[in-house]
């Protein structure tokens, strides 16, 4: 191909997506196709990856092609192993993607459609893929190293002892808002619990079946225990229809909390690995599919969107989470647009199989493109639903009310037409009892899911299949999630404990497992029973904590990005890391800032705290109800001092090294030829 | 049962690594299986059945349920500390 014919094939996708831009950004008063949106990502990701992340691969990285990566120099068969670019993008991926693209856009829907969708498409091609590729190729070129050990090589002490406690805060507050998200899904609703209770005996059925008849046949198992997924699935149906077993899987949200709770605290501490491991393939399995199929639907299906471009809720008076677009909208969704957690990733096991130095653009950057996408159809599918159904869906008990009739009232009044007959029957027809005050987006992404499926294929006979199947889905995945998270948690709080004294660092010695992984369950249940006894519903003030502490996260990632980038004698080029560093600053520095001292008590942890020892009688529940409020105030300011402590190191030493004092040396492994070049030209 | 060794670079696991490179080498008839053959790579390397056939190979071993218990034994320690994002 030419170069004019290409240069105008590009001036074309520039075109088409400015017109998918400006028919998204410029409609008012009239519905638009979701494939708008689809059609805006795919020119704005093609654009991004064909020259931003080109030019940052060429002059601000310099990625060598001669370079020998530590997959091909510390090559173990295990753990470092040179892996075909596309296979280690698919296992990127698939690491990455978890339920927080899927349910931060949809809360994110409240201001509309609009402010979401712009910050998932910018926020990821200039900020989160930015983040992945350059962290996975720091990581290439210092044998895989993890960001907290890059942040303490390369920032100083307070880097890596901030990034660590960074690290284990996210994921504290991520598995208490996470297992939050499967309560709210699977409260009082008998067919949801059915089928998550039966990928118990799925998965020890598909450990056996790998163990003792088909050694190593992951792809097969997980196969055949998806189709019986599907038929525990079709069988709930009928134990929710039942009044004799129907009530022993109608269960309450602290009922729920309870046992997850202690499922937490047993995956981490005894060996059920037969039960795990199959269960996170099936899961995996599941999500893989679940996506595919999403995407396959919204292009094949082209719902039309019925939330508007913006609500009345930009103000900050939304229901389901306070606070205006600036900064809330850009902490509630993290992982479509830039998600510190995925640093953990990019520096964890991708680092060991990448096998060429440019193949890193295309996995890091690349598959935080495809997670950006997902985000898209999450967006798609909260705003296909009528706004109305949307705002009853996910407003809390405690701002539209608690009878169908007042909450259906409410929300009718602030211009979004909802009857309460008419979210008995959309119950009816998924199969709950109710769909009032179902708080946490993944009954409204279910509901926006099984909407588009059934315009299509099966109809609104098995769109209660489509519902059920979609929460099967995410609380299935959440739940792997919180294994896999609360063991990382115990083996990190197991190191650092060794530091004081080794028996506790031994991940064999009992004591110590049953005593760190009793702390992890125990700081994460907290933060899940605060949630579950919140009157406004918990995602109010948990969801914007988890932002903050994931954009914290990416702050320091970027903090360490940009460091490095100086030393590396390429400070003009800083900005491309440093402009997403500002921003998520500002972002950050506000929200927390507004977490804590707001005086509207349903911004403000401490004006709410105010609020309830002024208003409410002083029992027990308000008492713990002020305390929560209190916590909450303090982990936000602990985590931004923190993470200012090492902004401030960072800035320091760019200032250091740009003036000269200090000499700006990186610590990369050596310069090593890669044999793969001669072998290819050969 | 008593593994062999861990050696870093023997036959067996540059044949190994040679399966997980297929994709790049394979002279596939057309696009379509090329694109099939791709997205089973990347499927068995999801699921772990890419890590057997090459622990198989560096313990030269062949499969059977003693065999894949010790791979899950190893595969333990290594998952264990992998963290998911949400």
């Amino acid at each position: 191909m030419t170069k004019s014919i290409r240069l105008l094939l590009w001036f074309g996708v520039a075109m088409l997506g400015a017109l998918a831009l400006a028919t998204i950004a410029l409609h008012r008063g009239e519905q638009i196709n979701a494939i708008w949106l689809v059609l805006a990502a795919f020119c704005t990701y093609a654009l991004g990856y064909r020259f931003y992340s080109s030019f940052i691969s060429a002059k601000v990285l310099a990625l060598d092609a001669q370079r020998a990566t530590p997959a091909e120099r510390l090559n173990d068969g295990r753990d470092f192993l040179p892996t075909n670019k596309w296979v280690v993008f698919g296992h990127h991926f698939a690491a990455i993607a978890g339920p927080g693209p899927l349910v931060g856009p949809v809360l994110a829907a409240q201001f509309g459609y609009l402010p979401g969708t712009l910050w998932i498409l910018v926020g990821a091609v200039f900020a989160g893929c930015v983040q992945d590729f350059v962290i996975l190729l720091f990581s290439v070129r210092r044998d895989g190293k993890s960001l907290t050990e890059m942040a303490r090589d390369e920032i100083g002490i307070v880097g890596g002892f901030v990034a660590y406690a960074a690290v284990i805060s996210i994921i504290v507050i991520l598995l208490g808002v996470a297992s939050l998200i499967v309560v709210n899904a699977l409260k009082a609703s008998p067919w949801g619990v059915f089928t998550i209770a039966m990928t118990v005996p799925i998965a020890l059925l598909m450990g056996l079946y790998l163990r003792r008849l088909r050694p190593g046949k992951v792809l097969e198992v997980s196969a055949l225990g998806f189709i019986l997924v599907m038929l525990a699935i079709w069988g709930g149906q009928w134990v929710s229809q039942s009044p004799a077993v129907a009530p022993w899987f109608t269960l309450t949200a602290s009922t729920l909390a309870i046992v997850i709770i202690i499922y937490g605290f047993a995956a981490s501490a005894l060996p059920v690995w037969l039960l795990l491991a199959p269960r996170d393939y099936l899961s995996t399995f599941v999500k893989l599919g679940t996506i595919g199929l999403l995407a396959l639907g919204i292009i094949a299906l082209r719902p039309t969107l019925h939330m508007p471009p913006l609500t009345r809720f930009i103000d900050g008076s939304g229901p389901i989470f306070a606070g205006s677009i600036f900064p809330f909208a850009f902490i509630t969704i993290a992982c479509g647009a830039i998600s510190g957690f995925h640093s953990l990733i990019s520096s964890g096991t991708t680092p060991k199989l990448i096998r060429r130095e440019p193949e890193a653009r295309m996995v890091g950057y690349g598959a935080m493109m495809a997670e950006s996408m997902v985000a898209i159809m999450a967006m798609i599918a909260a705003c296909v639903l009528q706004p109305g159904i949307y705002f009853a869906i996910n407003s809390p008990a405690g701002v539209v009310g608690q009878a169908p009739g007042a909450a259906a009232a409410t929300i009718s009044a602030w211009g979004f037409p909802v009857t309460a007959a008419g979210m008995h029957a959309l119950a009816q027809a998924v199969g709950e009892q109710t769909l009032f005050n179902r708080t946490g987006g993944a009954p409204a992404f279910a509901v926006g899911m099984a909407h588009i499926f059934s315009s299509s294929l099966g109809g609104q006979a098995v769109m209660a299949i489509w519902y059920h199947f979609a929460i099967m889905f995410e609380a299935l995945f959440i739940l792997t999630v919180l294994d896999a998270g609360t063991r990382v948690g115990r083996f990190m709080v197991q190191d650092a404990l060794s530091h004081v004294w080794k028996p506790l660092g031994r991940t064999s010695w009992y004591p110590s497992i049953l005593a760190t992984s009793a702390l992890i369950v125990a700081a994460w249940g907290s933060f899940l029973w605060q949630g579950v006894k919140d009157p406004l519903g918990g995602i109010n003030s948990l969801w914007p904590l988890f932002g903050i502490s994931n954009q914290l996260l990416a702050t320091v990632a970027l903090c360490v990005a940009t460091t490095v980038i100086v030393k590396m004698g390429k400070a003009r080029y800083s900005l491309v890391t440093l402009v997403p560093l500002a921003w998520l600053v500002a972002v950050t520095f506000t929200a927390s800032w507004q977490k804590m001292f707001n005086p509207n008590p349903r911004i403000g942890f401490l004006a709410h705290a105010r609020q309830l020892a002024s208003s409410a009688a002083p029992t027990h529940a308000v008492s713990q109800l002020i305390f929560n409020d209190r916590l909450d105030a303090a982990v936000t300011g602990i985590l931004v001092s923190m993470v200012a402590l090492v902004l401030l190191e960072s800035i320091f030493l760019w200032l250091s090294v740009l003036s000269g004092r200090t000499q700006g040396r990186v610590k990369e492994a050596p310069f090593v030829a890669t044999r793969f070049a001669a072998e290819e030209q050969g | 049962m008593s593994l062999p060794e861990f050696e870093s670079k023997s036959t067996s696991t540059a044949a190994a690594e040679r399966r997980s490179q297929a994709p790049t080498m394979a002279s596939a008839p057309t696009w379509f299986f090329g694109t099939i053959r791709l997205l089973l790579c990347t499927l068995r390397e999801i699921f772990d059945e890419s890590a057997y056939a090459r622990f198989l190979a560096r313990h030269e071993l062949s499969s059977c349920p003693r065999t894949y218990a010790a791979f899950l034994r190893e595969q333990e320690g290594i998952k264990a500390r992998r963290p998911k994002c949400c």
